[in-house]
């Protein structure tokens, strides 16, 4: 398919290949450690499962305008995007040769940073740690962690979720972690899986199977009133790549902003809203979309996009 | 051997100089009494040194939050815990590295909050922002030393103590339970045989269940053979992380370092590999990336 | 219990292989698979490498793959396939849609 063509496919039906391709500028996309090395999972095949010259994860780097624009796409489909030691040693990797760009590009462009600063941008779709290497997946994790510290001051981080699988477990907290985050309505974004939920809690509290319960509680319209979520777009490429290279337009300091955790002020900001969940004690996500200004929320999750983002009220940035 | 287990206040006692520790007394700030109960967050003296403790309590109960109980790590423990790091940087945030207090964590919990409400305002988040704390406080000098001392499962383990900069860990024999899922439940979802998967495990510890697994792995630097003795490996690793910190040594510490212990170890010996193509790959084009 | 590695070999169209030096097609999602075509000169031959966790299709795999060459009269040609469960249907539309996208088509 054309990059042109590309653009207008649903993000939630594209590949994690192409995905990655189309959201940069044409054409400047390389992927790095892709299929032809055929850096597969050395676990899994004395489990029988399957291995992918990829591991599930693409990686490489594009451009965006001057800037260049480092890319890890997950792929849903391959062992539900989980992370192993390859997989999560790509994402690790990635974000070693953006913090040596940010290095390089300080250097050379010390009065126009804005414009050649690096950026990460990863697209997510994972259960979180892959089962079969668990502890390498678990062990890359804090990796990954630990690199977006290192990013903080320097480059900006920023989450895309909007594929089938959503964001959970423990890629759940790194998106959280992130500077800013891109969902679609279809994404989803969590810790605890649904599942999960409704074995600790009885399906009477929480009935994994029910769809639209699953997207109240962690779609990207529920994260989007609750500023979890920063900009809602459109399920298509061109969707997120708009709302990625206007982000990206913006002065450093203003993606930054964006974030909701990762200083002292945003974890008062957030032991204010725990307080809230106590007042509230809500039942339902309905019940804090009401408490937010929205008179009609049984009327939310049905609304178009646009429309939805034109009637919507949203959590104030200072809690009460 | 005597078990850790659920007996993370018992611990504290056992490391800290004898009735040196103040709960909830992080700088300047004095948490509310009850609040985030899960989690013991307070000062105390390791040989005459002020040292933050960040701990779990799994005999307390959150009274706003029903699911945590047991050592679980819930919203109102994990801000609770971040904010102690962020008061411990800003209290000693004019000291040189070496003189900054230490942070100790002491491990054993078995999950993060699994709720509906915790879902809705976000419990990603609270287990995100203490990680980022933690991380904060390494990078600024802080020497953050993390001790399992009974259960640090999947993503708790993660949310407390795999942001350290060294782990230390009783050992299996403790009743020491350092997992993502234990073997069983990976045997359900596999559909392999649990007998198969034990005999795998010995050859590759990536995905068996246990403290010795993690060892070979680097994820554990040093196990502790008995409760006695985490006084003076805590003051001892202190000392070595401080000692590489003032020398500039800081990807010898934290989550990086443990990558390179693992190759070391054999236990993850693909991650290098990765890491090297990558940096490889990336170089034969950089100049057109790097404007 | 461990994954399979299959190799099979067909006298395929000589000067017949793809533009580029390699090409990546697919993903291993649940019944479905990847291949990676390889332009490699071998008089012609077709050189096929498969990977899977399914025991005992052996001869399934070589019928299809057989085919596949044949039909599609490509040569001098190695192809490597991750494999989860695809079915005989799936993987011959796989490989067609791959050696198209190669030669620069749209995938049918």
């Amino acid at each position: 398919m054309s990059y042109g063509n590309g653009q207008k496919m649903s993000f939630l039906e594209a590949n994690a290949r192409q995905r990655a391709n189309w959201l940069v500028d044409e054409g400047s996309f390389t992927e790095l450690l892709g299929p032809q090395d055929r850096m597969t999972s050395p676990h899994l095949p004395a489990l029988g499962e399957a291995v992918s010259f990829d591991d599930g994860v693409v990686t490489g780097v594009g451009r965006i305008g001057t800037r260049p624009v480092f890319v890890i796409s997950q792929e849903g489909r391959f062992i539900g995007g989980a992370v192993g030691e390859v997989h999560g040693a790509k994402m690790v990797g990635i974000f070693r040769l953006a913090l040596d760009a940010y290095k390089a590009a300080a250097e050379k462009h010390p009065d126009d940073l804005d414009a050649y600063r690096p950026a990460v941008v990863i697209s997510f779709e994972t259960g979180g740690v892959r089962l079969h290497e668990a502890n390498a997946g678990l062990l890359a994790h804090a990796e990954v962690m630990d690199m977006i510290q290192d990013t903080k001051g320097k480059l900006p981080v920023i989450s895309l979720i909007g594929s089938k699988v959503g964001c959970f477990g423990g890629m759940g907290f790194v998106a959280a972690a992130t500077d800013a985050i891109i969902m679609s309505p279809l994404g989803r974004l969590g810790l605890t899986g649904p599942e999960v939920i409704e074995q600790e809690m009885g399906k009477e509290e929480f009935d994994a199977s029910d769809k639209s319960l699953v997207s109240r509680t962690t779609g990207g319209k529920h994260k989007y009133i609750m500023q979890d979520c920063n900009i809602l777009v459109e399920d298509t490429i061109m969707g997120f790549r708009r709302a990625l290279c206007d982000l990206l337009a913006q002065p450093y300091e203003k993606v930054c902003a964006c974030r909701r955790i990762g200083s002292y002020q945003l974890v008062k900001e957030q032991m204010d809203l725990v307080a809230l969940a106590v007042e509230l004690n809500p039942g339902d996500a309905k019940d804090v979309w009401r408490y937010y200004g929205n008179e009609h929320p049984e009327q939310l999750p049905e609304l178009e996009t646009a429309e939805f983002l034109r009637v919507v009220h949203r959590r104030p940035k200072e809690v009460r | 051997m005597e078990s850790m287990i659920g007996r993370g206040r018992d611990a504290i006692s056992m490391i800290v100089d004898p009735d040196s520790f103040a709960e909830n007394q992080v700088g300047n700030v004095q948490v509310p009494e009850g609040y985030g109960p899960g989690a013991v967050v307070g000062t105390a003296s390791l040989n005459g040194r002020p040292v933050t403790i960040l701990a779990n309590d799994a005999q307390a109960v959150n009274p706003r939050f029903p699911v945590v109980y047991f050592g679980v790590i819930g919203m109102e423990e994990a801000y609770k815990m971040a904010s102690a790091v962020y008061e411990s940087i800003l209290a000693d945030r004019d000291k040189p590295v070496g003189e900054k207090r230490p942070l100790l964590l002491i491990v054993d919990t078995p999950g993060n909050g699994p709720g509906k409400v915790e879902e809705i305002f976000g419990m990603n988040k609270a287990t995100g922002a203490y990680q980022l704390a933690l991380a904060e406080a390494r990078k600024a000098g802080h020497a953050v030393i993390a001790m399992v001392i009974g259960r640090a499962i999947s993503g708790a383990f993660l949310c407390h103590g795999l942001q350290a900069d060294h782990i230390l860990a009783l050992p299996k024999e403790c009743g020491t339970m350092i997992h993502v899922m234990p073997l069983t439940s990976i045997s359900r979802i596999t559909k392999m045989d649990i007998e198969r998967l034990e005999e795998l495990s010995q050859e590759s510890p990536v995905f068996a269940a246990g403290v010795d697994f993690f060892y070979r792995l680097g994820g554990v630097e040093e196990i502790v053979p008995a409760p006695e003795g985490m006084r003076d490996a805590l003051a001892r690793h202190v000392e070595l992380v401080e000692a590489l910190k003032r020398e500039g040594h800081y990807e010898q510490t934290g989550p990086w370092s443990r990558g390179a212990l693992g190759a070391e170890r054999g236990g993850r010996t693909t991650r290098p590999e990765v890491l090297r193509r990558m940096a490889e790959e990336f170089a034969a084009v950089s100049s057109s990336y790097l404007a | 219990m461990a994954l399979q590695h299959l190799e099979f070999s067909y006298e395929g169209t000589p000067g017949a292989t793809i533009p580029m030096e390699w090409f990546h097609s697919g993903v291993v999602g649940s019944g479905d698979m990847e291949v990676l075509l390889t332009r490699r000169e071998q008089q012609g031959k077709v050189t096929v490498k498969v990977c899977t966790p399914v025991r005992g299709f052996d001869q399934v795999w070589d019928k299809v793959l057989a085919r596949f060459v044949q039909e599609s009269g490509c040569g001098d040609l190695e192809l490597e396939i991750n494999d989860n469960n695809a079915t005989p249907f799936i993987v011959s539309l796989r490989l067609k849609q791959a050696l198209q996208e190669a030669r620069g088509g749209e995938p049918a």
